[in-house]
């Protein structure tokens, strides 16, 4: 009969156990709120850490604002090393309506997954009510963190991303500076293979990141209507002229114009061949510049071969990373503190730190670059002073393309590559996937 | 002369055994033989010749693994976790084979059915339900939820393996017991558990890979330094725009040794017991 009882009560506990894990009733925010002595902890979790280059700036900023709100609010960093691993647990927590107080939406588009479950507090007045908050919003930024006119998130990043050469490669060649056109361009590529030197480093692997910027360069920069379709979020439709030329340069690019490795390879491979001077140049953003002098990747003298430059026909990706945004939460006191963390995260001194620390573009284009920047990046000033005489300019593909497209690419371009499809076809395959969502 | 041709034909074969065992060998440990080898070289001589020994052989990858990720933190943690949930699996999942495969009951395939049927829900389904039980228990970012986690994700397998091991012990045996005035709980702890040491020892091997592995649990059931085992630490070396292949090696050396080490000692008997109980008394 006790045997009987106690396998009852134990068939009990297991069922309470898969109630709990199925009832849809919200659970309290794992390790936010407020503490016994009134300080309101956030718990952020960021994918930037480790290796990540702007690990050190945001434990600077964290230190910072514990310092400034001591005694009222507290930052409980989470690291959630590796980009993917981040973006995967945000979505377990939206699933489960259990997002921590501030998100960085970064490259990962969170912020429109986390408003379709209305999730996210609205900053609109927060910011108007704010003139020097406000100032560093530029209209690109309110683009990229406002949806209907409202806005959600704040940027502390931009994305100014031209290409590097090796000047060293490039004199070997004859050639004297980069291509005005894409028609130089090539006959560049032409000229460097003529000379024994792999023209450029590409990627296929992981959305390849490398070669898209390449090929959105060259599709921005084909007419109007390649422009508008840069610009345009999630578009579903790759089957136009100038789309499949672009293609078509690029398999050409993939087929005459890499390394071997280029085909399956991924990020790391494109940048190593670039800095073992094995290919004259890359397309890729200043995030790269503090590589270049890297003795763990590259030789000691790497740093002072390197130029860069805008992309031909006078283009230039130029949008702010998606920012920080803050998610509503059941105390409003911790909602506060979030958004008094969004404000300090994306100050300007934050933006001006992460250029100086990290030699991150900063979202605003009213941050000046200090004397100090300069003189630690004086690559990036020579960018960015390059950047600053682009006529075209518009956001990435794979910021734009529906997140499925990203492996579609991974999977096709080397099937591009190897001839087994051609430029139509490739675009029919985008096409296709994009008509998915 | 015929007695020299078959010697040598068996000359030939045994060659050419040892040949193919070699080859095996060699596909078996290359994996982990060049893992440790890049851990001594540089990330420029990783990504561009993979195979080549390291030219000037280095320990940065080790004092960056050191640095860069709480590594011996979390190794600290898994073996806690590792061990604890291992011990626990295998003793609650020893009583519950031992019923399936001696009581008879109303319900009894159906319920061992059920729990079969765990091998087969893919881990991401569980994802969702799982954080919310923790969740709920008050069980998040702690070691005692990653335990009870990886107790139960392991159910079925040591279960399918301890329930044949039972089934293959003679029942001569347990009514020898029980003649002798032992009961049910004695019997079960005195004189069933050392004749099921072979699939025991095969369970906790198992359950120790799998626990010790484990990563997408421990990302998400954790989000402090306290709980966080191995292989999250893994993830500290490379980020979308930046790598460190040798830091990445070395800690995924200091992560695989005690798994090698683990099935080194306990192999034999994990491959004895994976083939016990496939004959029924």
């Amino acid at each position: 009969m006790k045997r009987r009882a106690l396998a009852i009560l134990l068939l009990g506990v297991m069922c309470l156990g898969l109630l709990t894990g199925c009832g849809g009733k919200k659970t309290e925010e794992p390790a936010a709120g407020t503490s016994d002595d009134g300080v309101i902890t956030i718990n952020y979790p960021t994918f930037q850490c480790g290796v990540n280059t702007a690990a050190p700036v945001v434990a600077q900023l964290v230190k910072e604002f514990n310092e400034e709100y001591a005694g009222k609010y507290q930052i409980k960093l989470e690291e959630i090393p590796g980009d993917a691993n981040y973006v995967d647990k945000i979505k377990v927590q939206l699933g489960t309506g259990d997002l921590p107080p501030v998100v960085y939406g970064a490259g990962y588009n969170l912020l429109d997954l986390a408003l379709a479950k209305d999730l996210v507090v609205d900053l609109t007045d927060i910011v108007n009510a704010d003139p020097e908050w406000k100032a560093l919003y530029s209209d690109a930024a309110l683009t990229t963190n406002s949806r209907d006119g409202k806005i959600y998130a704040s940027s502390v990043e931009g994305s100014v991303v031209g290409y590097f050469y090796n000047k060293d490669l490039f004199a070997q060649a004859g050639i004297e500076a980069p291509a005005k056109t894409w028609d130089e361009f090539f006959q560049q590529c032409e000229t460097l293979k003529a000379a024994g030197i792999t023209p450029l480093a590409l990627d296929t692997a992981d959305s390849a990141w490398v070669t898209q910027l390449w090929w959105g360069a060259m599709v921005a920069t084909a007419s109007e209507n390649g422009l508008a379709f840069m610009q345009t979020m999630n578009p579903d439709d790759y089957n136009f002229d100038e789309m499949v030329a672009a293609v078509e340069k690029v398999q050409k690019m993939l087929q005459d114009y890499t390394t071997l490795d280029a085909i399956g390879g991924k990020y790391e491979h494109a940048a190593n061949n670039f800095l073992s001077g094995q290919a004259a140049m890359i397309a890729n953003g200043p995030w790269m510049i503090g590589d270049f002098s890297d003795t763990s990747k590259t030789t000691a003298d790497f740093a002072d071969k390197v130029g860069s430059a805008i992309y031909p026909d006078n283009f230039v990706y130029d949008a702010p990373i998606q920012g920080y945004f803050v998610t509503k939460q059941d105390d409003p006191k911790l909602e506060e503190a979030a958004i008094a963390m969004v404000k300090f995260f994306t100050s300007a001194h934050a933006q001006q730190l992460g250029l100086e620390m990290q030699g991150m573009v900063p979202a605003s284009s009213s941050v000046e670059i200090s004397a100090d920047a300069a003189a630690t990046y004086p690559l990036l000033v020579e960018f960015l002073s390059q950047a600053s005489e682009a006529t075209v300019r518009s956001d990435n593909m794979q910021a734009t393309m529906y997140s499925n497209l990203l492996d579609v690419v991974s999977q096709e371009l080397p099937r591009l590559a190897s001839g087994e499809l051609d430029a139509a076809a490739f675009c029919q395959a985008l096409t296709d996937a994009a008509a998915k969502n | 002369m015929s007695h020299m041709q078959m010697t040598t034909k068996e000359r030939v074969l045994c060659v050419l055994k040892y040949l193919f065992l070699a080859l095996c060998v060699f596909v078996a440990l290359f994996p982990i033989i060049w893992v440790i080898m890049s851990s001594f070289k540089t990330n420029a001589e990783i990504l561009s010749n993979g195979v080549a020994l390291p030219k000037t052989p280095s320990l940065t990858g080790y004092r960056n693994a050191l640095t860069i990720s709480p590594i011996l933190n979390y190794f600290g943690h898994s073996i806690i976790i590792t061990t604890v949930s291992t011990v626990l699996n295998v003793l609650f999942l020893a009583m519950a084979a031992y019923v399936f495969a001696r009581c008879r009951f109303r319900g009894r395939d159906v319920l061992y059915f059920i729990l079969s049927l765990a091998m087969v829900i893919p881990m991401t389904a569980l994802l969702h339900p799982v954080y919310s039980v923790i969740q709920a228990l008050g069980l998040y970012d702690t070691k005692t939820g990653l335990i009870l986690v990886y107790t139960a994700l392991n159910l079925p397998m040591s279960l399918l393996i301890l329930r044949g091991t039972f089934l293959s012990i003679p029942r001569a045996l347990e009514e020898a017991a029980y003649v002798d005035g032992a009961g049910f709980v004695r019997t079960f702890f005195q004189i069933m558990l050392p004749c099921a040491k072979g699939g025991l020892t095969s369970a906790a091997v198992l359950a120790f890979l799998q626990s010790w592995n484990e990563f997408t649990f421990a990302l998400v059931l954790t989000s402090g330094q306290d709980a966080r085992t191995l292989p999250l630490s893994l993830s500290y070396f490379t980020a979308q725009f930046s790598f460190d292949y040798p830091a990445m090696f070395a800690a995924v050396t200091i992560a695989v040794i005690p798994s090698i080490i683990v099935f080194a000692v306990f192999q034999e008997q994990v491959v004895s017991s994976l083939t016990a109980g496939s004959v029924k008394e």
